[in-house]
């Protein structure tokens, strides 16, 4: 297990060196001198010579990058033009609000779709079957943030059940009923992946509940919990894994427009933000904060798998 | 048998065929079946629920919901189009050169895996503010560079497993440089994933090119745009929900036929492919 975790961080190592590098590309094809658009449009001269030496603007491409690579694994993401901080300061500012929405999407994703996938796996084409088919379909095609509008219509609008927008920190302020204000946000996002998941955990259990050694499981006079629970979903379990860490990307992404009908101060409505105003060093550090957390959830996908499954270790 | 008979013999997917064609009658004919203008201010109409006179509604600025829903068609379908087009003309040639030759391959799948570590949607954004900001053009490069990735990935896993074939060994038996059997051989049996890819493409981006309009960011506001009606709904949503209740429908419905059409595909055109997953 050591062995495969070791040759995994290699191959992550080398996608968050390239995921570095794309971003400098990115950056170094807005047209202009990369100085005066990285500091904005009210720079004066002075600023851009200085921000041009300090980042070595004016020597060549490769010098450039190599500061460039060696300024990001410092933590140096630069300052924003915007809130006149550093980058990486205003980004874990803003991590709570998009951790806690993540990690409850994911909740409503685990929670309703692996159950949900396995109850229809143990009696296909069932009404719960056709109806998590149903859903899995719809989810695929309905927009977050539309849904996300949709229930705050309903639930904050009409029902005055949830918060309608915005959210206090919990660390902060220590209490733990901030986290009210992300039901809606993370059903919304959560919802539409739930099913997807689902789909993926009916096919993976059929496929697995038709091996020999879950009848041999059955013959010998276990308990159909057992069978299902202990034979079955820990077998079905890497399909899962891997539509459940898809999810997940998919959900980083959604979470941008989400924050944004939500007005939560999260990592998403940071980027937009700084979209608007041209705060190039905020989309930068963002893009590359959220791709390199992005291979790190994909290497500990492939230990995941290591760890359920032995053969792919030695594979 | 025929894929028409194909298509009648499952329900769903008559049923996603019939709605795309009604799309596109739709888009075709907008200027003669839409009841009123679609940028037509009429303020004494304003926030009209749906009646006989406006069926959709009207919204903030007593412009008819409907005439702008059928104006939305043409562009949510032009720019489907382009962006699908787009990710073929880039993606096809990168994934098969890379599929085809290994030095390649293993230094472009790095990058375009790189290049999927960035969240769609981030992307795309970022795109526009270096493509320096709203507009239709800079919508189809943003948004296409953001799916031609995937579509390299498509390309590439079909052109490694295509070329392993005994009609592409027999042909370089023969003598067949390798410009012949890229034309010959491989890129003709490259047909059905990329046809695949192409629907998926064109479902996911219309849904993100709405994303993108939602935000503020991706057409200029005087185009109607189902993603842009659902932004200005937004501050109406408790007094006129029809405002962003009927565009986020034909947004969803069209994204549901064509993702149900590219499953069907999928199914029809390579079995094999039906375990690969979306994305």
């Amino acid at each position: 297990m050591l062995s495969y975790t070791i040759r995994r961080a290699g191959g992550m190592l080398i996608s968050i060196f390239l995921v570095i590098s794309v971003t400098f590309i990115l950056m170094h094809s807005v047209p202009g001198n990369p100085a005066s658009v990285l500091l904005g449009p009210n720079a004066t001269p002075q600023q851009v010579e200085s921000l041009k030496e300090s980042w070595g603007l004016d020597r060549p491409i490769w010098l450039q990058y190599y500061k460039y690579v060696t300024n990001v694994l410092r933590g140096d993401f630069g300052k924003s033009i915007y809130f006149q901080k550093p980058v990486l300061r205003i980004i874990f500012q803003r991590a709570e609000t998009s951790v806690f929405l993540g990690l409850m999407s994911l909740l409503v994703v685990v929670g309703i779709g692996i159950p949900g996938g396995a109850l229809a796996s143990i009696k296909p084409n069932s009404w719960l079957d056709n109806l998590m088919l149903l859903l899995a379909l719809a989810g695929a095609s309905i927009p977050s943030f539309w849904l996300g509008l949709m229930l705050m219509n309903f639930f904050a609008g009409t029902l005055h059940l949830f918060p309608s927008s915005g959210f206090t920190s919990v660390i902060e302020t220590g209490n733990i009923l901030n986290l009210k204000n992300l039901v809606l946000p993370s059903i919304a996002l959560g919802f539409v992946n739930a099913a997807l998941v689902a789909r993926a955990a009916r096919s993976s259990m059929l496929d697995v509940l038709r091996k020999d050694y879950v009848n041999t499981a059955r013959a010998k006079g276990l308990n159909e919990r057992t069978v299902i629970i202990k034979h079955s979903l820990r077998n079905a379990a890497i399909p899962i894994t891997t539509i459940v860490s898809f999810t997940f990307a998919k959900m980083v992404s959604a979470a941008v427009v989400t924050e944004n009908v939500f007005a939560l101060p999260g990592i998403g409505s940071l980027v937009v933000q700084a979209i608007l105003k041209r705060d190039y060093p905020v989309i930068q550090g963002v893009m590359l904060v959220v791709a390199i957390l992005y291979v790190l959830i994909n290497y500990l996908t492939d230990i995941t798998y290591g760890y359920l499954d032995p053969r792919i270790r030695y594979g | 048998m025929g894929f028409f008979k194909f298509v009648l013999r499952r329900k769903m997917v008559l049923v996603a065929f019939l709605m795309l064609i009604m799309v596109l009658l739709v888009t075709a004919l907008a200027p003669v079946i839409a009841p009123y203008d679609p940028g037509k201010l009429n303020v004494p109409d304003r926030l009209e629920s749906p009646g006989s006179s406006h069926p959709f509604g009207t919204d903030h600025f007593g412009r008819d919901v409907l005439s702008r829903v059928i104006f939305g068609a043409r562009i949510t379908l032009l720019l489907g189009l382009s962006i699908s087009i787009f990710a073929v003309v880039f993606g096809v040639p990168i994934g098969v050169i890379s599929g085809y030759f290994d030095p390649v391959g293993m230094v472009a799948m790095r990058i375009v895996d790189a290049a999927m570590a960035f969240p769609a949607i981030m992307m795309a954004l970022a795109l526009m503010t270096i493509l320096g900001g709203r507009g239709v053009v800079n919508v189809i490069i943003a948004v296409g560079i953001v799916w031609a990735p995937r579509m390299v990935r498509t390309v590439y896993s079909s052109t490694l497993s295509i070329k392993e074939e005994t009609y592409v060994e027999s042909a370089r038996a023969v003598g067949a440089s390798s410009g012949r059997i890229l034309a010959r051989h491989i890129v003709v049996n490259l047909l059905s994933p990329v046809i695949v890819q192409a629907t998926f493409t064109f479902a996911f981006s219309i849904m993100e090119v709405a994303a993108l309009n939602f935000l503020g960011v991706g057409i200029p506001p005087f185009i109607p745009s189902w993603g842009g009606m659902m932004s200005e709904a937004r501050n109406y949503i408790l007094v006129a929900p029809w405002m962003i209740g009927f565009p986020g429908l034909f947004l969803a419905l069209s994204v549901l036929s064509f993702n149900i059409i590219g499953d069907a595909f999928r199914d029809r055109l390579d079995p094999k492919l039906r375990t690969e997953q979306l994305a």
